[in-house]
């Protein structure tokens, strides 16, 4: 059996989640995953490999269960990786399961949909525990399933939850595991460089820095993620270059980018700072801005405003 | 109490001590011996007593590590003593029963027990107290009280203290200035009521980890206990959201210890209470202070003017002389780790689920875990939850209403919020129209009764029209202090003192302006 404070959970087994499962157990750490969909959990069980990340070959000390409540007796340390849109349905789920002793982080890089809050803001509510945090960097689920090394940051306003974090979370050579304080940044640069992915791949170029602490967006979690993301690897890229081609894109079929993209820019709306290039990209997403006007619209409102 | 203060204090330092380096005995002595002498040179102190830290100092370096353990102990009780004074838990009891009287008895004029009956009887309509108390009393019966007022005037100690009796609620003890200690009348019973002596000036480690520990250990006690969160009196009137805690930090290593000592049914709540002047005695200094930029961010109240008799006096007349002229809220408690708790006391999540609250404190195997940056960030987390507690629990009396009003009016006149812009108009041309003053209070009660976030009126004002509450405030804000506020002139209100005017409408600075 083993310790439940060497024990990592994950809950949602979604690509990234099922890549950072996999790389924790090829190391020699306990993993147990979560997921609702019983037809994942089967997958795992008798093939070893997760339908939605089939490159990922997953060890048997990956654990993989469909109760939260195994989850929650099995491990103190969890990470909530699961998409924007299913935040708060998820954390009020394993909410009711937890108590004050845990540690969540999650690892969503996008503002929660549809309140637009910051994925902590949910947790706070819809968590028992006040131990919270958040993980990010350049970390993709194709790289993580291939082991190549990457770097992430986990962030949290208690120091306990970092020192865990890079405690549990450390599996080199693959995965090396940064602290940060600045949870809000964090958060936000994780959110912001999916949004800005996608104007990457719109004009295959553009890029920015701003937030909560300036550095930490020229960090792992913005910079970072923004030069790992720019490829055809990532999902939000991937949209920035159909929409180059006037592709039109079903909403259903939108990455964590595209939402991103429409929360940073009623977020900048409510703390009143300009976001040319998201609005402009926004306006793309939404049908609103043929991508050639695209250049001059971020070139005029830049010459606005100087 | 004192002993298990001295044990905890040394055996924690004793042990911090090994890591060396600022945590050394011998640091954490000259610590206290260089500030020690600084105070004194500064206040001009007996050459002895500096000569006595000065030797300690000089002696450090050649004494064995049992030597510095013994000095350290000896200056731990010396500093317990002089934090607990002759608090004695008997007296303590029978003080606190025999409370109405006693109080009716000290704040009467003439002191006799008749007279004080009566003069708590008249206090009966002046001070009231409403609110969760039903719950708060659950609470008191079941765990510990730990109450955290907002803090406007010097004399909020009394205020909460009859608030707290007008409420059936138990009373508290309370870290004060060690300058109330001076009148040894009032010392007296300030001492055996449960208050406990902080001086100010002593800033070294040592001292405030002595304090500190008092403070658990009182806790872990059952003492019900009185903190003042925001630190020193507000100065700008502006309902408080920048917590400075302090002692509000004990809570949580008084509940981690009651839990490691198997009692996690020992319960702590803490209260957010509001006290609600419809005017305060020391106004016109406070918002001179803030707009001198010269109030300052303290610990816990130091400068507490109820030692002079003639202060209370003063207070009590003016209080007799308005109706309902303080009024003490009382929120829904808290425990130590900011989640709401049920009727019955225990302890619920943010998503309204039960939650154990030992649970917070408890490592991967359920043992108890110490961890002082979690459990700074604890504290925070529940000075977040207290700091939105008050807006909403915040009673605007006819004074801070219709000062709004006129504010609003005078400053859509001038085309400036900005008072030190006001400041500078010349007095006379500081006129607000009647009729523009009732229509701004009239939508500023309806946005009041649409946002209950915002805190409620008074409900002695609740039933009045707007020229009634106009009629009231301008009675109160035209006669308390040494020179009027506002007076009436025909059809205008002349605004005579724009900065008390600023002050008391700042009651209502989290009401955002309005959006016209």
């Amino acid at each position: 059996m083993s310790d439940r404070r060497d024990t990592v959970g994950i809950a949602g087994a979604g690509r990234f989640g099922t890549a950072l499962g996999g790389v924790l157990a090829r190391a020699g750490r306990h993993v147990v995953l979560w997921s609702r969909d019983a037809e994942i959990v089967e997958a795992i069980r008798t093939t070893r490999r997760n339908p939605r990340l089939p490159a990922a070959q997953l060890p048997p000390a990956l654990e993989v269960t469909l109760d939260p409540r195994r989850l929650a007796s099995a491990a103190r340390f969890v990470i909530l990786s699961v998409t924007s849109i299913q935040v708060r349905e998820r954390a009020r789920q394993l909410g009711a399961v937890l108590d004050g002793s845990h540690i969540v982080v999650h690892a969503v890089g996008a503002l929660a949909q549809p309140s637009k809050q910051r994925v902590s803001q949910v947790m706070e509510h819809e968590l028992p525990t006040l131990k919270i945090g958040a993980i990010a960097g350049p970390a993709l689920p194709d790289d993580l399933a291939d082991d190549q090394s990457v770097s992430i940051v986990v962030a949290s306003a208690f120091d306990e939850v970092t020192a865990e974090g890079r405690r549990l979370l450390n599996a080199p050579p693959v995965l090396r595991v940064y602290g940060s304080r600045d949870l809000i940044g964090v958060e936000l640069a994780s959110a912001l460089s999916g949004a800005y992915t996608v104007a990457l791949g719109v004009s295959d170029g553009l890029g920015v820095a701003a937030g909560a602490e300036a550095r930490t967006f020229a960090g792992l979690a913005g910079l970072g993620n923004l030069l790992v993301r720019a490829s055809d690897r990532s999902a939000d890229y991937a949209l920035g270059r159909r929409l180059a081609e006037r592709a039109a894109i079903d909403e259903a079929d939108w990455p964590e980018g595209a939402r991103a993209l429409l929360a940073g820019v009623e977020l900048a709306d409510q703390l009143g700072v300009r976001v040319p290039v998201l609005r402009s990209v926004s306006g793309v997403l939404t049908g609103h801005v043929q991508p050639t006007a695209l250049a001059s619209m971020v070139g005029d409102s830049v010459a606005d405003a100087e | 109490m004192l002993a298990e203060v001295e044990r905890r204090v040394v055996a924690r330092k004793v042990g911090d001590a090994r890591g060396g380096g600022d945590a050394s005995l011998e640091y954490v002595l000259n610590d206290v011996a260089y500030c020690e002498i600084r105070r004194l040179e500064a206040g001009n102190g007996r050459s002895g007593a500096i000569e006595r830290w000065r030797d300690l100092s000089r002696r450090l370096l050649a004494m064995t590590e049992a030597d510095k353990q013994e000095a350290l102990r000896g200056l731990v009780r010396h500093y317990g003593r002089d934090v607990v004074g002759n608090f004695d838990p008997r007296v303590y009891r029978f003080a606190t029963g025999i409370g109405p009287s006693l109080l009716g008895f000290l704040f009467s004029p003439t002191g006799s027990l008749r007279e004080g009956v009566r003069a708590i009887a008249n206090l009966d309509a002046r001070i009231h107290a409403d609110g969760e108390i039903a719950v708060a009393r659950t609470c008191a019966e079941r765990g510990t009280l730990i109450v955290t007022p907002t803090h406007s005037s010097n004399m909020d100690s009394p205020a909460i203290g009859l608030g707290l009796l007008r409420a059936g609620l138990p009373p508290t003890t309370y870290g004060a200035g060690k300058n109330l200690f001076t009148n040894p009348f009032i010392s007296y019973f300030m001492r055996n009521l449960g208050a406990y002596r902080v001086d100010r000036r002593l800033k070294f480690e040592l001292y405030k980890d002595v304090l500190k520990e008092y403070s658990t250990v009182l806790l872990e006690h059952g003492y019900h206990s009185l903190f003042f969160p925001g630190g020193t009196r507000c100065r700008s009137n502006i309902v408080e959201k920048n917590l400075k805690l302090g002692l509000l930090g004990t809570t949580v290593t008084a509940y981690k210890n009651s839990v490691r000592d198997a009692a996690p049914h020992k319960r702590l709540y803490i209260v957010p209470v509001t006290i609600n002047y419809r005017l305060v005695l020391e106004a016109e200094t406070l918002i001179d202070d803030y707009l001198a930029e010269t109030g300052k961010s303290r610990y816990i109240i130091t400068d507490d003017e109820f030692s002079r008799i003639g202060r209370i006096l003063e207070f009590f007349r003016k209080i007799l002389a308005h109706e309902g002229s303080v009024i003490v809220r009382f929120g829904r408690p808290l425990d130590p780790f900011g989640n709401d708790v049920t009727d019955d006391g225990e302890s619920i999540d943010r998503a309204g689920r039960p939650v154990d609250p030992a649970s917070f404190v408890r490592g991967a195997d359920g043992e108890v875990t110490d961890d002082d940056q979690r459990d700074a960030e604890y504290t925070r987390a529940l000075g977040r939850r207290l700091a939105a507690a008050y807006p909403r629990l915040t009673v605007l009396h006819a004074t801070h209403l219709v000062a709004r009003a006129v504010y609003d009016t005078i400053a859509r006149t001038a085309g400036t919020r900005d008072i030190y812009r006001l400041i500078r108009v010349p007095p006379r041309q500081l006129t607000a129209d009647i009729d523009a003053v009732l229509e701004q209070l009239a939508r500023l009660r309806a946005r009041l009764a649409q946002t209950p976030a915002w805190g409620a009126e008074h409900p002695l004002i609740a039933a009045l029209t707007p020229a009634e509450i106009l009629d009231d405030a301008v009675r109160g804000l035209s006669s308390y202090h040494t020179r009027p506020i506002v007076v009436r002139l025909d059809h205008q209100l002349q605004i005579d003192d724009v900065k008390l005017l600023y002050y008391y409408q700042n009651r209502t600075a989290h009401v955002p302006p309005e959006q016209r």
